[in-house]
């Protein structure tokens, strides 16, 4: 699944363990979302949403 | 090591772990010794056989444990996965062995080896499924 976390991170200027530390999460975990080898779960998604105060749909997209 | 280790979910199990290696070790000693000096017999040397057994089941527990535990869904997943190696790998081991006993009269295979060689399996599974996500 294709996202735009990494571009939403550098318009904060985060880094991935920024991220992680926000989600209480893995530095590790924000890697593999960020590069499309996890899927998160709902709740994670909510949460990534809520954190960049947008939609899920506008972060992730299930085109190929 | 445990300093490397970020989470205190994951730091938990990590000593949980080495507390249970160590009792392993420890009751594996008493058990010997038992066996060596006093020679029991009954329901009193299986309670004594039994000992290094309990440890390891603790350590299966608290993996469970660790698994409801940890809030990382990603590490939760990695472990998931290894384990599942693990299972695999030791179940593919056995019954092939097993074959190989009955009809090919290899040596036998002592079951204490089962536990060993599932965090064995396990642990190159992990190194595996770590591999995949870099």
């Amino acid at each position: 699944m294709k996202n735009r976390l990494r571009v939403l991170r550098a318009e904060r200027d985060w880094s991935q363990a920024d991220l992680a530390e926000r989600l209480e999460v893995s530095r590790q975990s924000v890697n593999a979302i960020e590069t499309g080898k996890f899927d998160p779960s709902l709740p994670l998604a909510f949460k990534l949403a809520r954190l960049f105060e947008t939609t899920i749909e506008a972060i992730f997209s299930d085109e190929n | 090591m445990l300093c490397s280790i970020k989470s205190p979910t994951e730091r938990r199990y990590v000593i949980r772990m080495w507390i249970m290696a160590a009792l392993c070790v420890l009751f594996s000693l008493v058990a010997a010794v038992v066996f060596r000096l006093s020679h029991p017999h009954g329901i009193l040397a299986y309670l004594v056989g039994v000992l290094p057994a309990l440890p390891i089941t603790g350590a299966l527990i608290y993996t469970g444990v660790y698994l409801a535990e940890e809030k990382d869904e990603f590490q939760r997943n990695l472990l998931v996965q290894s384990l599942l190696g693990g299972t695999g790998g030791i179940l593919a081991v056995t019954t092939a062995w097993g074959y190989m006993e009955d009809f090919a009269h290899a040596p036998h295979l002592d079951l204490v080896w089962v536990y060993p060689l599932f965090w064995l399996f396990a642990g190159i599974s992990y190194g595996f499924v770590r591999a995949r996500y870099r």
